[in-house]
């Protein structure tokens, strides 16, 4: 018995360091909602703004005390969606390409070429994205870009950026189908592209699905990148894709050094903070109950 | 009557066929046009910035050089700032993933963490950075400081650790595992003197392609770790001095923040200087890169070697 | 059973200690001052040490930068860490005490809520004079101030009913929250504001890019402080006749300026409130009023104008 104290008491060190870890990352997590909420809350409870002014509020004019939040929550979901169509088709058709056509180089060549892509710094997306999407921009639509700023340009870099986050999880996804569906459907006479459309695409749907929303995680938190490329306009909203606009992520970047804490203009900017961290979580959500649906699927 | 159905079948088969070969075409085309802008978005960042970027100084000059103005200080902080990550964010992430696939037990609490860990990784960065100016600046009084700093990119860093050690951990054989319990061994000794070292080669290439992530953060930073370039005196030797470079409550400006500093408030000839930095930050990255794979190869040669 | 216990107790331990960790954390300290007072030593030759911290405004960043550099090298224990974050952020710290200086182009009573301004000492260092800037091919020189001001409210829309060419006016704006917007647009709107349909074409984030947008922007109109006018691709208008020039905003002709504000804390701790006090009275010296007009500002001392928080001019 004695022999087996130590023993135990080391598998209770062990236990205890460990659970440690674990205990203070969730503690920071926990922390972290409750600030932003209180921070954020604070706008409607103590400083007194209605939500539904501040949600769908169009004009956001911080020297009047008008803060509605819709130019960015528009312009957030604008470029995120845009970027995701952008970036979609070449993503899934790459993934095909290098699952379906051609296994060795896709792994040898092309995976490591797309993980140069994931390994760019957000920065220096920005810098191209502000000399060379943005001069190319106004050089293509003239006076209707003045600046070449605009929800467009944002869109763009941000498919760049979100392209080796979904292909990378396709390629994966489209891996994961077991090679006897494919053998299959050829032994039924189809070609490869039926096989592909109709058997490996289908079966793999919901982990497409998670690879995009992943995407749509990354393009809608993104920050300095879009910041540096979309012009920042927050007052009023945007009319179309070439007017330049802000995302909430710009919004916070540009106000949180002119706001002083505790005014209800810094409160404000916690409010969208507090609207980035709840999307956030919703994509979560997502897909975890994609994730559900997909194991019901499959049985 | 039959010549006709079999008619009908050939333009079948020559529709299937065309239209197969039509997508194989069109997804050629694809990855082609991907792999080209790889090529193309690299190649324009080194050229427009290799001519600065090696310029003779520029790596080893202070920002505020008269002369020929570099980026030394902003290269220090950036490798200081990513030491002190790593010393904190290391060990509780090793911490964390052993918990989880060691200890874990099957109820909320480990559900509980998975889903925090899983909530940070899908945090944007500024709203890390925007707790951390509250939390880590106000809250707990570090100031704008490279602590601060290095705890905000520490929660930008621990999802991706956890995730890579605790598949690095689950990889190593079940046999491994069961032998050194059916010694007697309890599961701390088993995971200290067995899984480690087993997972260290894929632990030590996480580790290294995290530290390329965070070596490239800038928006967690602007708030956390301030965005004036410090200003710093290598023969200090007073550790709280602000112009130390050692001291952990001075602010600091890494590479990337620098950049978008510079960005977004250019002075005469600061885009070739954005440029140059760029470069030197993209090269940074991909020589992380390429030491996280040459040092994963060399650790499992060696440890299976022994 | 057992097992169930523990990891309660180790959860209970763990929150225990975090808690501990981060009281200790707190205890730490906030200033990066270390100075000690050397109140021994000769009345002739004092010798000031410590270090302070100062952070704000970026729009005199680099000329307080320059005065710390002189500073430093005249009194070498001294350090003065300068960092850089906007206005709102060298207020709120000021107004916290977490540095010993706080930058601003405003006065605080604009961003601080009034219990937040108590204690705080306005020492006004120098003066930033502004004026509307086109980008080179506008065809225009000279524009009155009730222009200026249809322009930002979005009245005039085309360099034509200026006298111009035929050209849509692209207004490029500061970001909301802006010092130099706050005094632009106090100066020139004078109380206006523009209507909600209102969409300038860019709103950035310091006048360096200002500079750049305009310059690259057919038909821009945007404004910069003095020390940014020397630009290639654009030019500075002036306004009712007047040129932008450090003599004219001395002689209270030219409206378009404000203070640069270096706030401090009358509960400042002893052992700096010596080091900051000399570092703002160097500031403001006649040593460095040289520097001061080098870098586009104007010193104070030429005055013969004053501006009151409301934004009235009377004679010094």
């Amino acid at each position: 018995m004695a022999n087996l104290m130590p023993k135990r008491r080391l598998e209770n060190i062990g236990l205890g360091i460990t659970g440690f870890c674990v205990a203070l990352v969730a503690l920071v997590v926990v922390t972290l909602i409750f600030m932003v909420a209180q921070q954020g809350l604070t706008t409607f409870f103590v400083d007194g703004l209605n939500p539904i002014d501040f949600f769908f509020g169009q004009n956001w004019i911080p020297e009047q005390e008008r803060y509605g939040a819709l130019p960015m929550i528009v312009g957030s979901f604008a470029v995120t969606l845009l970027s995701t169509v952008f970036a979609l088709p070449v993503a899934i058709g790459s993934a095909i390409f290098v699952v379906e056509v051609a296994p060795t180089f896709g792994r040898r060549v092309f995976q490591p070429f797309i993980e140069l892509l994931v390994g760019i710094p957000s920065v220096v997306y920005g810098v191209l994205g502000l000399y060379v999407i943005n001069s190319l921009v106004k050089a293509i639509f003239g006076d209707a870009a003045p600046t070449g700023a605009g929800i467009l340009s944002g869109s763009l870099v941000l498919a760049i950026m979100i392209l080796p986050t979904i292909t990378t999880l396709s390629m994966d996804a489209l891996r994961a189908v077991p090679n006897q569906y494919r053998e299959g459907s050829y032994a039924l006479g189809c070609t490869r592209w039926q096989t592909t459309w109709h058997v490996v695409l289908k079966s793999a749907l919901p982990s497409l699905m998670t690879a995009v929303i992943l995407g749509m995680t990354r393009a809608f938190g993104e920050t300095l990148a879009v910041q540096m490329v979309i012009g920042g306009v927050e007052r009023s909203m945007p009319t179309g894709l070439l007017d330049p606009a802000s995302t909430l992520t710009a919004a916070l970047t540009a106000g949180l050094s002119n706001a002083t804490s505790g005014s209800v203009y810094y409160h404000a900017l916690w409010s969208l903070g507090l609207i980035l961290l709840a999307m956030s979580l919703v994509f979560i959500l997502i897909i975890h109950l994609i994730g559900r649906k997909g194991a019901k699927a499959n049985g | 009557m039959a010549s006709s159905r079999s008619a009908e079948l050939d333009a079948h088969v020559r529709r299937i066929d065309s239209q197969d070969k039509v997508a194989t075409g069109v997804l050629t085309v694809i990855v082609g046009l991907v792999m080209l802008l790889v090529v193309a978005i690299i190649a324009y960042i080194l050229i427009r910035g290799a001519g600065r970027a090696l310029t003779p100084g520029f790596l080893t000059n202070p920002y505020n050089d008269d002369v020929a103005p570099g980026i030394l200080y902003q290269l220090w902080d950036s490798f200081y700032m990513l030491l002190v990550t790593l010393v904190i964010s290391v060990p509780i992430s090793l911490g964390a993933a052993i918990f989880l696939v060691e200890y874990a037990p099957d109820n909320w609490v480990t559900s509980a963490a998975k889903t925090a860990i899983e909530t940070l990784s899908s945090l944007p960065s500024i709203v890390v950075g925007m707790f951390g100016s509250l939390f880590f600046v106000v809250t707990l009084g570090w100031g704008i400081s490279i602590l601060a700093g290095a705890c905000a990119l520490t929660m930008f860093n621990i999802p991706i650790l956890v995730r890579t050690i605790q598949q690095a951990l689950e990889d190593v054989p079940r046999s491994q595992r069961d032998a050194a319990l059916a010694m007697g061994l309890t599961r701390w000794e088993t995971t200290i003197n067995v899984l480690l070292p087993a997972a260290m080669p894929a632990i030590v290439t996480g580790i290294v392609l995290s530290a390329g992530r965070v070596f490239g953060e800038a928006a967690a930073l602007i708030f956390t770790a301030g965005s004036a370039p410090a200003r710093l005196n290598f023969g200090s030797l007073n550790f709280l001095s602000p112009t130390n470079p050692f001291n952990i409550f001075r602010p600091a400006c890494s590479l990337a923040v620098y950049i978008w500093r510079l960005t977004s408030e250019p002075t005469a000839g600061s885009t070739e200087i954005v440029w140059g930095t760029a470069t030197v930050l993209l090269v940074c990255v991909l020589l992380f890169n390429l030491l996280a794979r040459l040092l994963g190869k060399l650790l499992s040669r060696r440890l299976t070697a022994e | 059973m057992s097992k169930l216990d523990l990891s309660r107790r180790q959860f209970l331990g763990v929150f225990g200690a975090t808690a501990a960790v981060a009281g200790l954390a707190a205890c730490n300290g906030t200033t990066t001052s270390t100075g000690e007072g050397d109140a021994e030593g000769d009345a002739a030759e004092a010798t000031l040490s410590g270090s302070i911290s100062c952070s704000g405004a970026t729009s005199f960043q680099p000329l307080v930068e320059a005065a710390a550099d002189d500073f430093m090298e005249a009194n070498p224990d001294v350090s003065i860490a300068i960092s850089a974050g906007g206005s709102g952020q060298g207020l709120s710290q000021i107004a916290e005490g977490s540095v010993q200086i706080g930058r601003s182009d405003v006065y605080a009573e604009e961003k601080l809520e009034a219990d937040q301004c108590e204690g705080l000492v306005d020492n006004q260092v120098c003066i930033v004079g502004m004026g509307p800037i086109v980008n080179a091919s506008v065809d225009v020189d000279d524009i009155t101030s009730d222009q200026l001001k249809g322009i930002f409210l979005g009245q005039v829309t085309n360099w034509s009913e200026l006298g111009g060419s035929d050209a849509p006016i692209q207004v490029i704006q500061r970001e909301a929250g802006s010092g130099t917007r706050a005094t632009f647009e106090a100066a020139v709107l004078g109380g206006e504001t523009a209507p909600d349909s209102f969409r300038p074409v860019a709103e950035v984030d310091s006048s360096g890019t200002v500079v750049e947008q305009v310059a690259a922007t057919d038909g821009a109109i945007s404004y910069v402080a003095f020390n940014y006018m020397e630009n290639d691709g654009i030019k500075a208008l002036t306004v009712d006749g007047i040129e932008p020039t450090q003599a004219n905003v001395e002689s209270g002709d030219f409206t378009i300026w404000a203070y640069e504000h270096m706030y401090t804390r009358e509960d400042e701790d002893e052992s700096t409130a010596a080091v900051t006090q000399a570092f703002i009275e160097f500031i403001m010296s006649d040593d460095f009023a040289e520097t001061v007009v080098e870098q586009g500002f104007i010193p104070m001392g030429d005055m013969q104008v004053k501006k009151d928080a409301d934004g009235n001019i009377t004679a010094a």
